[in-house]
C-alpha cells in the first residue's frame, strides 16, 4: 500500500474521532509550544543584552575586590580598597590605556530650576572616557575635576521642561547636602553603560569622581579609614578630599580590544594593585581578591545563568512532552483494541502485517506533527508576545523550531511504535470473531 | 480435459493443542472445481469455521495439502500467505463485516488498495461491481446507512473485486430476513451461473439446496457428499470433476473413524 493511501485511510480516522484525537494532541502541543517559546524568549534575551556592548566596551576591564568564594555578578561581595592612587598608578602601569573608579552615589532629589523629582541612586561617578563619544547624542564628555555632568535620555526627560546642554542640576544627596553640576552632555541611550550599572533603563546622571565622590566620601566616611596610613601621593586632590575616598569598582582600559591586550592590561592592573606598593593590599589581605572582567566574561556569566534557566524550563516542557507521547500510546492501544475487528477484516482481504503497522504508524504520526505544528505556532506566538511584553528584539531559534517538528514526529513514531505493532501481529480469526 | 480445481483439500488435518489435542479437522479430502457451488453443512462443532479458515488462507493445516489457486498454503509463509488470501479469495460474512468508516465504494475497492492497484483503476472496478450487486446508487453510503440486505450485497461485491479463485461465504444470509436472503441467495446464483466458485458454510438446508453438492461435515471428517440434481448445463458438467476421488477418500475415512474420536471434538 503506498504512503498516500496509508495517509488518507489514517487520517479518515483521526477524523472519526476528532475530540479524542485534538485532546491526545493537545499534550504534545503543550510541552512544544513551551519549548518553543521559551527558547524564543531566551535567545531574544540573550540577543537584547548582547546588542548592549558597543564595541568600545570590549576594551573595557571592570574590576573589584571580593571574597573569592562569593559567587555572582559583577560587583558581588565588593568591598571599597581602592585609592586613587592606586588608580592613577594602574593607569601609569604599561599595557593599561586608562583606569579611574566607579561609584554609586545615593541621592534623594534632583532639581531643574524650580522643579525637583525625586531619585536615589542618581549619581555615577566615573571617569570621563567612561561615556563614550560615540554614545553622546549631544555636547561632550564631563572632565575631571569639573562640576559637570553627561545625562541620559531618562533622565533629562523626566522633568516638564526636558534638560538640555547648559543647564543647571541641583542635586541632594543623601543626607540633605546639596551639590550644583552643569549638564555638558547627554547620551544616546538610557541603557547601562556598562555591567555595573545593569542593563535595565533609568535615569542616570555621569559626573567627574573627583569632586563628586570625594565630597560624599567625606560626607558619609567612607572609605576614611586607612586614609591616616596613606601617607604618600594624595598630592593636589587631598586638599578636596578624595584622597580619602576609597572605590568600590575600577574600569581599566586597555590598549585594543584585542584578548591579547586585554589579558595584559588585566595582568599589569593585578600585579600592581596585589603587590605592596599599592593601598589596596593593606585592605586585601587573605580575605578579599581582585576580579577582573570585561563584559563579554560578564555576559558570559550572565548567559549561563540564563542557559540554565532555559534548560531548566525546557526539562519542564520536556516532560510535558513525555506526557503526551504516552498520551498517544494510551489512545493508540485503545484505538487498536477498537479496532481489532477492523484489522481484522483488512486483513482477510489481503492486508499485509506492514500495511496494518504503517496504518497505525501514520496515525501515531500524524497526531504527533499535528501536535508538534500546533505548538510550534503557538509557541512563536507565546515567544513574540512575551519578546513585546518585556521589549526585547525577537530572535527566532530556527533550530529549536525545525527541533521541536523532529521531536513531533519521533514522539509520534515511538508512541505509535508499541501499539501498531500489536495491531499487526493480531490474528486475522481471532480479530473477526471479535465482538 | 478436466476441469480446473480452484481449492483441494488432501487429507487435511488440522489439530488445536489447547490442553487435550483436538483434531478440529481430520483427514478430509475434498475438491472444488472451478466454476462449481459447494454448499457445507454440518452440526457445530463439526469443523466447517477450521474449514473455511484453511480455505480462506487465514490458517495452516497441521497435516496434509491444502491448494489454493493452484497453491499450496501449508508452505507458504505469512506475507505470501496473505497476497494469496487477498487474491484467490473472497469472503462474505454473516456479519457483513465492512468497515465502518468507509462507504460502500471504498469497501469494495479495499482489497485492491492491499494490492496496490492505483486508485482511478480501484473506484472503476469497485463502481462496476456496485452495479451488479444493484447499489449503483448507494456508493456513496457508509455501511450504517445501508440495510442489511444491502451491506451483505456490498460485502459480495468486495469479496469479488479481486476476481478470486473462490468466494468464501460464511452463513451469508444468517443475519438477514427471508425476503433479503432470497435476494441474496438469488445473486450468488447470478454470479454462479456467470462462472464465479461458490463455498457456502451455512446450517439451513434452503440455503445449501441452492449448490450442486452438498458436503456434510461430522466432527472433522466429511459424513457425506449430497449430489443434487443439477437443474443448468454447469451442474451436470461439473459431475464428473467432483464426487469420484474425493468422496470416496471422505468414505474410507468415515468408515475407519472412530467413534472416540467423535466424542473429543463433540466436548471441546
Amino acid at each position: 500500500m503506498n504512503p498516500l493511501e496509508s495517509l488518507r485511510l489514517s487520517w479518515r480516522s483521526i477524523r472519526g474521532h476528532k475530540l479524542r484525537s485534538a485532546l491526545t494532541t493537545l499534550g504534545i502541543v503543550i510541552g512544544i509550544a513551551a519549548v518553543i517559546a521559551f527558547v524564543t524568549l531566551g535567545a531574544s534575551l540573550q540577543a537584547g543584552i548582547i546588542g548592549d556592548i558597543s564595541p568600545d566596551d570590549r576594551r573595557n576591564v571592570y574590576g573589584w575586590a571580593a571574597d573569592p568564594d562569593i559567587e555572582g555578578g559583577p560587583l558581588a561581595g565588593a568591598q571599597p580598597v581602592f585609592t586613587p592612587d592606586d588608580l592613577e598608578s594602574v593607569a601609569a602601569q604599561p599595557d593599561v590605556a586608562a583606569a579611574y573608579g566607579y561609584a554609586t552615589i545615593q541621592t534623594q532629589a534632583i532639581s531643574n530650576g524650580n522643579e525637583t523629582v525625586a531619585q536615589g541612586n542618581g549619581l555615577i561617578a566615573t571617569g570621563p572616557s567612561y561615556i563614550r563619544e560615540s554614545r553622546l547624542a549631544e555636547g561632550r564628555q564631563f572632565e575631571r575635576g569639573e562640576r559637570e555632568a553627561v545625562v541620559n535620555p531618562a533622565a533629562a526627560n523626566q522633568f516638564e521642561e526636558n534638560v538640555t546642554l547648559g543647564d543647571e542640576l541641583t542635586v541632594t544627596i543623601l543626607g540633605g547636602e546639596r551639590t550644583t553640576l552643569e549638564v555638558v552632555g547627554i547620551t544616546d541611550t538610557s541603557e547601562g553603560q556598562s555591567p555595573f550599572e545593569g542593563f535595565e533603563s533609568s535615569p542616570r546622571i555621569y559626573v567627574p569622581t573627583d569632586p563628586y565622590y570625594a565630597a560624599q566620601a567625606a560626607g558619609l566616611g567612607i572609605g576614611g579609614g586607612s586614609g591616616g596610613e596613606n601617607e604618600t601621593g594624595t598630592g593636589d586632590e587631598n586638599g578636596t578630599g578624595i584622597g580619602d575616598a576609597r572605590f568600590l569598582a575600577i574600569i581599566i582600559e586597555a590598549d585594543s580590544a584585542a584578548q591579547s591586550d586585554i589579558d595584559a592590561a588585566r595582568e599589569s592592573a593585578s600585579a600592581y594593585l596585589e603587590s605592596d606598593r599599592s593601598d589596596a593590599s593593606e585592605l586585601l589581605g587573605d580575605d578579599l581578591e581582585v576580579t577582573f572582567r570585561t563584559s563579554t566574561e560578564l555576559l558570559q556569566q550572565l548567559q549561563d545563568v540564563l542557559a540554565l534557566l532555559r534548560n531548566f524550563i525546557v526539562g519542564i516542557a520536556a516532560i510535558s512532552l513525555l506526557v503526551g507521547s504516552i498520551g498517544i500510546a494510551n489512545i493508540m492501544l485503545v484505538s487498536v483494541t477498537e479496532r481489532t475487528r477492523e484489522i481484522g477484516i483488512m486483513k482477510a482481504v489481503g492486508a499485509q502485517n506492514r500495511d496494518v503497522l504503517g496504518l497505525f504508524l501514520t496515525e501515531a504520526v500524524i497526531l504527533g506533527v499535528i501536535g508538534a505544528i500546533l505548538g510550534t505556532g503557538l509557541g512563536l506566538l507565546g515567544g513574540y508576545l512575551g519578546a513585546q511584553y518585556i521589549d526585547l528584539p525577537l530572535v527566532y531559534p530556527l533550530e529549536y523550531v525545525a527541533l521541536a517538528v523532529g521531536v513531533g514526529i519521533l514522539v509520534g513514531i515511538l508512541a505509535g511504535l508499541y501499539p501498531a505493532w500489536r495491531a499487526a501481529r493480531t490474528d486475522p480469526i481471532d480479530a473477526l470473531r471479535y465482538e | 480435459m478436466a476441469r480446473e480445481t480452484a481449492v483441494a483439500l488432501e487429507n487435511v488435518r488440522k489439530t488445536y493443542r489447547i490442553g487435550e489435542p483436538v483434531h478440529a479437522l481430520d483427514g478430509v479430502s475434498l475438491a472444488v472445481p472451478r466454476g462449481s457451488y459447494t454448499a457445507i453443512m454440518g452440526p457445530s462443532g463439526s469443523g466447517k469455521s477450521t474449514l473455511m479458515n484453511l480455505v480462506g488462507c487465514l490458517d495452516t493445516p497441521t497435516a496434509g495439502e491444502v491448494v489454493v489457486g493452484g497453491r499450496p498454503v501449508g508452505a507458504l509463509g505469512d506475507r505470501e500467505r496473505t497476497r494469496l488470501r487477498g487474491t484467490e479469495v473472497g469472503f462474505v460474512f454473516q456479519t457483513f463485516n465492512l468497515m465502518p468508516r468507509l462507504n460502500a465504494l471504498e469497501n469494495v475497492a479495499l482489497p485492491q488498495l492491499f494490492q496496490g492497484i492505483d486508485r482511478a483503476e480501484r473506484r472503476e472496478r469497485a463502481r462496476d461491481l456496485l452495479e451488479r450487486v444493484g447499489l449503483g446508487d448507494r456508493a456513496d453510503h457508509l455501511p450504517n446507512e445501508l440495510s442489511g440486505g444491502q451491506r451483505q450485497r456490498v460485502a459480495l461485491a468486495r469479496a469479488l473485486v479481486n476476481d478470486p479463485a473462490i468466494v468464501l461465504a460464511d452463513e451469508p444470509s444468517g443475519n438477514l430476513d427471508t425476503d433479503t436472503e432470497a435476494d441474496i441467495l438469488d445473486l450468488f446464483d447470478e454470479f454462479h451461473a456467470a462462472g464465479t466458485t461458490m463455498l457456502v458454510v451455512t446450517h439451513e438446508r434452503h440455503v445449501a439446496d441452492r449448490a450442486d453438492r452438498i458436503v456434510h461435515l461430522l466432527d472433522g471428517k466429511i459424513e457425506r457428499i449430497e449430489d443434487l440434481e443439477g437443474d443448468d448445463a454447469s451442474g451436470s458438467a461439473a459431475d464428473p470433476g467432483r464426487g469420484t476421488e474425493p468422496a470416496s477418500d471422505a468414505d474410507a475415512d468415515s468408515e475407519t473413524g472412530s467413534p472416540s474420536r467423535h466424542r473429543e471434538a463433540d466436548s471441546e
